[in-house]
């Protein structure tokens, strides 16, 4: 199978599965990306987070 | 660190993958946080067949429909923060090793630097939670990012971010004792997972 062959069957596979989300979702979702593309600058490493998740969880496996 | 990627034009995507970045952006607000009412509304017009994923839009529709803004949030709450803990725990690295900050974070940071991707300063998860690994496999694939934005690229990130526990994350979802409103959110996420990796195995 070539590529455009096994990239036609995967589009109908997927649309088969019935892949589809109505623009009004697509609105209301869009305004909230918590990823970003880096700019100039090099990632820098945060290490481990203190944030309300870890928090909580830490506090919780406390003995 | 200097930036040798070229800069690209925006990839055209088809409809399919449009979709599907959609779905995975969708996912991604629903557990980042509590539903606005503006998404609950837009949420209430999802439609669907008899497909394992349209049912389950068929019935995050009709939960969205009666669900108020406050009740959502205080389900979120329950599920995810918890006086304690929130019933689920939904990072990468507590599904797959039992503990917080482990390895499997370890290893999305270096693929995400890898990728030149970083999560936005205002994000204080780690970044192996569900929402931000749902909206990163959105960027991939809308070519939001400098990293290679095509077929295999996506597949490489999925089946070593999300692959080994994502559809089980969802099934505790759908099966939380809190849920309501959450409960086709997993059914959802879960079927989506489900046709994800059947269509990479094409």
């Amino acid at each position: 199978m070539d590529n455009q062959q096994r990239e036609n069957s995967r589009r109908r596979f997927l649309r088969m599965a019935a892949i589809a989300v109505p623009a009004a979702v697509a609105v209301a979702v869009a305004p909230n990306a918590a990823a970003e593309a880096v700019s100039s600058d090099a990632p820098k490493s945060s290490g481990l987070r203190d944030t309300e998740h870890t928090r909580k969880y830490f506090e919780s496996a406390r003995f | 660190m200097a930036n040798t990627a070229e800069v690209q034009c925006p990839r055209s995507i088809n409809d399919e993958d449009r979709a599907r970045a959609q779905m995975y952006q969708l996912l991604g607000v629903l557990l980042s946080g509590p539903p606005t009412g503006e998404l609950l509304h837009g949420l209430a017009s999802l439609q669907g067949d008899d497909t394992p994923l349209g049912s389950a839009s068929k019935k995050l529709a009709a939960l969205a429909e009666r669900t108020k803004p406050q009740d959502a949030e205080r389900e979120y709450n329950n599920l995810f923060i918890g006086i304690s803990r929130g019933e689920l725990l939904p990072y990468a690295s507590y599904y797959l090793t039992g503990f917080l900050n482990e390895k499997p974070l370890a290893d999305l940071r270096s693929d995400l630097m890898a990728r030149g991707i970083k999560a936005s300063e205002d994000i204080k998860e780690p970044e192996d939670h569900i929402s931000t690994l749902c909206e990163i496999m959105a960027g991939i694939i809308a070519g939001d990012f400098e990293c290679d934005s095509g077929l295999a690229s996506q597949k490489a990130f999925f089946d070593a971010h999300l692959a080994k526990w994502a559809a089980l994350f969802f099934t505790d979802l759908e099966k939380a004792q809190t849920a309501i409103f959450y409960t086709p959110v997993g059914s959802l996420g879960r079927a989506f997972m489900e046709v994800e990796a059947d269509a990479f195995a094409l």
